[in-house]
């Protein structure tokens, strides 16, 4: 193939103008249907960011009027014990959901990808847990957790002969039982995304392996996971995100206990601000959880940007 | 360039227009009364509050709007102060009171200007009072705690009511191991505790077993003053024992360390456990559920080294600040407290009583209620013990649930070095608080 040695003639290079409304109908349209979209953000996110981060600098006091603290409430909430734990619990929780989460979204993806008819069925089947409301999941898995030997997950283990486990009642266990409740409901919105990627990968590359002799294994590993890298790179920032603002599961199944042992940051800034009602505190905290966030994303994008050139 | 002017221009127009409606809402200048209540909506407090409001409007001419909300209460509360537009009346815990007052939202009640105010209990009274001497609210209802026991459990396990501790252990160890539901299998437990940390519950559950060995969290140290005690060895040696029931006998329920008050009202009328050391709020709700004939209240016994007590609590009347119904919320207090509106919010033997205890000393309680059980909760308020009137008392009850909620939760903890510990932090909340 050759290049074309004449340039391809710009648009707006065309001889004259055109005129005033033509130029400007286009984005005005396109902003005009943003418009409600943005008004509602603005109103119930972008405003209250803002309200937060103004009162993290103050004593909150709704009906008395604030007092102005500086730095202080961030000092409180950073050198807090229960702040540094918390964020570790955070990190652990987020980490091992997120890659539970893919893992198993990309194996039920390859098992249910393809043509066949029954298969909308069984994506749907496999896809409900995303649509059910998070604090009803939990609820019912909190019941599923009942650490006596009639709970229903003890019933289950106890047929492969494994002991009764006290899943939530135990500091030991409480977080990692969360994280299989949120692995559960995660792993299906990660093989929807990954079946959208799969559709995308390149048939003929397949046939040519296959005519090649490449085993399967070589096929996944060659040709599918190498295409489906922008997929992942899109799980790794939702997941991260995610899993750093977990809360209504934890809120609804441990509370953070036993023994602080699952408090996470957004259990923790929700007892500061409503249960303690230092609202102040709770704010830095808040704005403490929004900069780690912002720097993971971008640390995350920096290195997607580093690899894909 | 222009683009994006366009687009700051149109964000900035929209916004513009939406500050505005927001900022010209309605106002509500009518002379209804609005009244809040921690109650679940629909449920049968909720309507025994709408009774109680009815019967005011009756008598007074005041109209009245019965807001309940349960879940989030003080959040929503928040919520309201932070538009300065709080209801007109609260009724809500006792143990809020502090919080309510360092936060500005309560207006000061004129004790002796309040009609039928010398009618009402002392104790109560107390309840009503902020740190800074002043009265902040009408008492309206009273509790102390008792154990709500399986009767047929008890009599099948062939044992007496627990008059010691040592009693207390005994029976909840039968409880457990000798299947008193004669299922055949051991799934059932001594006790069922609301240990968990939501709204501070361990702190709460474990209050009463505190007062009664004699035992605090903090005391008072004069003029308006106080010390953490909670490293007391009474209080130590109630949280021991119960550490107890968890670690060494294992009597309590399965799961209660993550449990709240509305998991283990359930645990109980599932026959999972049969001892509940609850307010009677819960007893006819049980009475339905379990069976009258199953069910028997005793009190909590007297510890090893002190006693005897329990926690006292209840419900206030508050009047809100910034209302602008000022003699109706007036007149609402005194219909509160009257022997009628006492009688109304009791809603005789049936669920839904927002009067657990009447604190209006006019009042004849069995007159009004024929189940005797209600008795021992009346006896056991004799001496009852309340949260002092510190500045806040919220975050020592959430801070003193974190620890003891961890020494049950980990049965290698020591419970001294734990509540040593606490102390401290008790201590450095007190000097925040400025009240040490």
């Amino acid at each position: 193939m050759t290049s074309t040695l004449v340039p391809a003639p710009r648009r707006t290079a065309t001889p004259g103008h055109p005129p005033k409304s033509v130029r400007w109908r286009g984005p005005l349209i396109a902003w005009l249907f943003l418009a409600p979209a943005l008004l509602l953000f603005l109103y119930f996110k972008f405003i209250p960011m803002f309200v937060g981060l103004w009162k993290s600098l103050f004593k909150v006091q709704t009906f008395l009027g604030d007092e102005w603290v500086g730095f202080q409430n961030y000092q409180t909430i950073i050198s807090d014990s229960e702040f540094g734990a918390a964020i570790w619990h955070s990190i652990v929780l987020a980490l091992g959901t997120t890659i539970g989460s893919i893992v198993l979204g990309l194996g039920l993806a390859l098992l249910i990808e393809g043509p066949a008819r029954y298969l909308w069925f069984v994506r749907t089947a496999a896809f409900l847990p995303v649509v059910t409301t998070m604090a009803a999941v939990a609820e019912v898995w909190r019941i599923m957790f009942h650490p006596a030997d009639s709970g229903m997950l003890n019933i289950v283990i106890g047929w492969a002969g494994v002991d009764p486990q006290p899943w939530l009642a135990s500091e030991n266990s409480s977080l990692w039982s969360i994280m299989l409740m949120s692995i559960w409901r995660g792993t299906p919105y990660d093989m929807m995304i990954f079946l959208a990627g799969l559709v995308g990968v390149d048939r003929t590359l397949y046939e040519a392996a296959a005519v090649d002799g490449a085993s399967t294994w070589r096929r996944l590993r060659h040709i599918t996971l190498p295409a489906l890298r922008p997929v992942f790179w899109i799980l790794f920032t939702l997941a991260a995100i995610r899993g750093l603002r977990v809360f209504v599961e934890v809120y609804v199944l441990t509370n953070g206990g036993p023994n602080g042992s699952s408090e996470v940051l957004m259990t923790l800034i929700y007892k500061l601000g409503f249960q303690k009602n230092e609202l102040g505190v709770a704010s830095a905290g808040g704005i403490v959880l929004f900069l780690a966030t912002l720097v993971l994303t971008v640390v995350v994008q920096a290195l997607r940007k580093r690899q894909a050139s | 360039m222009s683009r994006r002017l366009l687009g700051v221009a149109i964000m900035t127009t929209l916004a513009v227009g939406l500050t505005g409606c927001g900022s010209g809402g309605s106002s509500s200048s009518d002379n209804t009364l609005e009244i809040w209540i921690r109650q679940a909506p629909d449920s049968d407090s909720a309507k025994t509050a709408k009774k109680l409001a009815d019967a005011f409007t009756k008598a007074s001419g005041v109209p009245t709007k019965v807001v309940a909300l349960f879940d989030d209460f003080e959040t929503k509360l928040n919520q309201q102060a932070a538009q300065k537009d709080l209801p007109d009346i609260v009724i809500n815990d006792t143990a809020q009171l502090g919080n309510m007052v360092s936060q500005g939202w309560l207006a000061p009640v004129d004790k002796a200007a309040l009609k039928g105010g010398d009618q009402l209990a002392e104790t109560a009274w107390k309840a009503a009072t902020g740190a800074d001497g002043k009265i902040y609210a009408a008492p309206f209802s009273a509790q102390s705690f008792a154990l709500i026991v399986r009767k047929d459990w008890r009599e099948k396990v062939g044992m007496e009511p627990p008059a010691t501790w040592e009693d207390l252990t005994k029976l909840a160890v039968a409880f457990t191991e000798k299947d008193p539901d004669g299922n055949g299998q051991k799934d059932t437990a001594g006790f069922v505790a609301p240990a968990g940390t939501k709204r501070g519950y361990a702190s709460w559950y474990a209050s009463s077993l505190i007062y009664a060995n004699g035992g605090d969290f903090i005391t008072s140290a004069g003029g308006g003053k106080y010390a953490a005690s909670v490293n007391d060895p009474k209080t130590v040696e109630a949280v021991q024992y119960l550490q107890d029931q968890f670690c060494k006998t294992k009597t309590v329920n399965p799961g209660a360390v993550s449990n709240d008050t509305t998991v283990t009202h359930e645990v109980f009328e599932k026959g999972q456990g049969g001892i509940y050391l609850v307010g009677p709020y819960v007893l006819a709700r049980f009475v339905n559920s379990i069976g009258t004939d199953k069910i028997e209240v005793l009190p909590v016994p007297k510890g090893p080294s002190g006693g005897p007590g329990t926690l006292g609590e209840g419900e206030n009347v508050y009047l809100m600040a910034g209302s602008q119904n000022q003699d109706a919320q007036k007149k609402f207090a005194e219909f509160a407290i009257s022997p009628e509106g006492q009688k109304i919010g009791m809603n005789k033997d049936a669920n839904g009583a927002i009067v657990r205890l009447p604190v209006n000393s006019t009042v004849d309680m069995s007159a009004e209620r024929q189940d005797p059980r209600w008795k021992v909760f009346q006896e056991s308020y004799a001496h009852a013990v309340y949260a002092p009137p510190v500045p806040n008392w919220a975050p020592i009850r959430q801070t003193s649930a974190d620890t003891i909620n961890a020494v049950w939760a980990d049965c290698t903890a020591d419970v001294k070095t734990a509540m040593d510990e606490l102390n401290t932090k008790l201590t450095q909340e007190l000097q925040s608080q400025k009240a040490s």
